[in-house]
This record gives C-alpha cells, sequence and structure tokens, in this order.
C-alpha cells in the first residue's frame, strides 16, 4: 500500500516519533500503574480521557525509572491535570 | 527532532510536468490568438463595413486602426492592373507589412517572455496548492512539539483507534496489542500498550515500523513516542509491555475530507535485525 505506484494515490508516509524511542522495561518497574491503566480502560469501555491520571501515573513511573526522558507534564498534554487545586478538581472530573 | 514542511521528489517532478503542460498549452494557443488573416476578399469587405459602421467605444484610433490593418491586409480591387498602382501599392504595403510585422513580433516576444515568467511563477504556486490539498505526501505545516502544550482536546469529535499487530514471517516474537481499540478525541494525549514476548532461547532483535490507515488520517496521527524504528532486544523468554504515546492533531477536525473519518487503524509490524543493522529513520538526515 505504502509502496504503491499510483499517480493520484496518497501513500501513507512513516514518521519518527517526535521524542524518540521508549527504553523497554525489562524489569517490569512499571508494570503496575500499566496494570492500573488498563484495568481503567476496560472498565470505562476504552473511553481515553476517563483514564487520563493512570495514563499520567504511568509516564511519571517511567520517568522516575530512567524509563523515559524527564519531562514537565505540560508538555506532554497534562496540562489540565497539573493546574492550581480548584480548576484541576474540575478537569478532573471533566476527564 | 521536528520535522520542517519539505517537498518529496515526486511533487517536483510533477511541477516540472505542470510547467511543461502550461507552456505547451499557451503556446499551441498562440496562432490561434494570432490568427492569419482571413482570405476572402468579400468577407473582409464585410468586416471592414462593419468596423467602420460600429463606432467602436474604444477610440477612433483603434478604429481606423483596424479599418487600415483590414484594408491592406486583402487589396478590396484584387484585380487592379497597372504598374505605377502596384508599385505604389506595394511600397506601401511593404512599410505597412514592416510595421505590422514588427508588432506581431512584439507581442510574441512578450508573450514568451510571459510564458517563460509563468513556469517559474507555477513552482511556488503548486507548492501552496498542494500544502492546501494535500497531494503527493507533502508534510503538513506546523507540526511540532510546542503545539502538545497549547492545544486544545476537541471533545465533540470522538475517534475510535483499532490496533493491530504483525510479525514478519521469520520473526518468532509474539507480538499483540494489549487493547483492540481505544477512544480519543482530537488533541489529547492517550497511551496505548503492546506486548511481545520472546519465546525462543536466544535473544532476538526487532525492529519495527508503523502503518497508519486511512493515508490521509496518518499526516494527523502524531507520536511522541513508541517503541518503532529502533532495535528492541529481547532475552529469552521475555516478555515486555511497549507503550505508544500519541495523539490526533486538533486540526483534523476542521479538514473536510476527514469529516467522515470515525475509526482510525494502528498497526505495527516487527521485523527481525541483524546485530548493528539500522533502519533508516523517516524525516531524519544523515551525515
Amino acid at each position: 500500500m505504502s509502496t504503491a505506484m499510483n499517480f493520484s494515490s496518497k501513500s501513507f508516509k512513516p514518521r519518527a516519533p517526535d521524542k524518540g524511542s521508549f527504553p523497554l522495561d525489562h524489569f517490569g518497574e512499571c508494570k503496575d500503574f500499566k496494570d492500573k491503566f488498563m484495568r481503567c480502560l476496560k472498565d470505562n469501555s476504552y473511553d481515553n480521557s476517563l483514564c487520563r491520571v493512570q495514563s499520567k501515573d504511568y509516564l511519571e513511573c517511567r520517568m522516575e525509572h530512567q524509563l523515559m526522558a524527564k519531562e514537565p507534564l505540560q508538555r506532554l498534554g497534562y496540562k489540565d491535570l497539573i493546574d492550581p487545586p480548584s480548576p484541576s478538581s474540575e478537569s478532573d472530573k471533566n476527564t | 527532532m521536528i520535522m520542517k514542511s519539505r517537498i518529496s521528489p515526486f511533487s517536483q517532478s510533477e511541477c516540472f510536468r505542470l510547467r511543461q503542460g502550461l507552456t505547451s498549452g499557451l503556446v499551441m494557443l498562440l496562432p490561434l490568438l494570432l490568427r492569419p488573416p482571413v482570405r476572402y476578399p468579400h468577407t473582409s469587405a464585410l468586416l471592414v463595413q462593419c468596423v467602420r459602421t460600429q463606432r467602436c467605444k474604444t477610440g477612433t484610433v483603434l478604429c481606423s486602426q483596424t479599418e487600415h490593418f483590414l484594408r491592406l491586409r486583402i487589396p478590396l480591387s484584387p484585380q487592379s492592373r497597372g504598374n505605377k498602382n502596384q508599385s505604389r501599392r506595394s511600397k506601401g504595403q511593404e512599410e505597412d507589412w514592416k510595421t505590422r510585422n514588427k508588432t506581431v513580433l512584439t507581442y510574441i516576444a512578450a508573450a514568451g517572455v510571459g510564458m517563460i515568467g509563468l513556469s517559474y511563477a507555477a513552482v511556488p504556486l503548486y507548492r501552496l496548492y498542494c500544502q492546501a490539498a494535500g497531494l503527493g505526501g507533502t508534510a503538513v505545516a506546523g507540526h511540532d512539539t510546542d503545539m502538545v502544550e497549547t492545544m486544545k482536546p476537541v471533545k465533540e469529535r470522538v475517534l475510535k483507534i483499532t490496533f493491530n499487530a504483525d510479525t514478519h514471517a521469520s520473526m518468532q516474537w509474539n507480538f499483540r496489542p494489549q487493547q483492540s481499540e481505544i477512544y480519543v478525541v482530537p488533541g489529547e494525549t492517550a497511551l496505548a500498550f503492546y506486548r511481545a514476548k520472546n519465546p525462543t532461547d536466544k535473544p532476538i532483535i526487532g525492529i519495527s515500523t508503523y502503518n497508519v490507515v486511512p493515508f490521509e488520517a496518518g499526516q494527523y496521527f502524531n507520536k511522541i513516542q513508541c517503541f518503532c524504528f529502533e532495535e528492541q532486544r529481547l532475552n529469552p523468554h521475555e516478555e515486555v509491555d511497549m507503550p505508544v504515546f500519541f495523539y490526533i492533531d486538533p486540526e483534523f477536525h476542521e479538514d473536510p475530507r476527514m469529516a467522515r473519518v470515525s475509526t482510525i487503524t494502528l498497526s505495527y509490524t516487527f521485523f527481525e535485525a541483524k546485530e548493528g543493522q539500522t533502519l533508516p529513520l523517516p524525516g531524519y538526515s544523515y551525515n
């Protein structure tokens, strides 16, 4: 499909990820967080917006164990989850 | 690494073709525009009369010039004999023909220069058109990591992302997604997991690539971090979780071509990598 030689077909061009590749979690250090996230997804019929706190926890675990480059969470799209307390409780309810 | 907008070689050859087409098309139209004058005397007489009686509003100069032009192109009295008449007429005619030729040549030269200018202008015009229409796989402008911080989720558009996992025939890993689908909205970062297990007794190094279907949605599918394009080594009987951290560009919601897209499929394929082999990373330059 991506090698189709048609003139007018739009072929898919894979792009490298912005921050590169995740190092593999060989020792399962963040497995608990991942299990929590997966359970949350299953309970909420796989709706990502309801499980953002768990995904944030997983990424924080990765950063702690040197499995991910440390980045402020706003740059990963979690700005609404780390706002000052009063709006964040509202946004937590929304997400 | 931020990917700037980049023209693929494919669209440059298209540019060249468009230029050629424009030039040849307009060159072909030139003879039609500067039509050779009519050969039939009676139609020419009619023409001259038409022009005279028309009282063209663009100015008497133009009228008289057109009359003059038409009268001299075709002699109205075709059979006049007499050398004096002929020589007088031929001298006058020659002069007029000369001036007429000069003007025609000037017009042709101007048109030629215009064609060349148009063919140079076609390149940036075509580039703009490509970016607007998304043809030929040109990169979407404005994709950078700072946007992740400022983008707002488009909550009214829910998209279903389905996951697919494949391995190459000779690759012995067990590779599968841990969730069959996930519902996201554009502008919101999402996390998804795959699991890979090496059931053999020797370490295997894998390297993966991905594909997004439908292709047009692929330009909006941005991965912040994943496990592709780099070698991943699994020891014997080891099982790991492989996360993919991605988001759909909020501009997805404004693209009219994506209005009917509600399911996007992300498909990863693992290949076995030989020791020291590097897969060319798309979008990176090599030194």
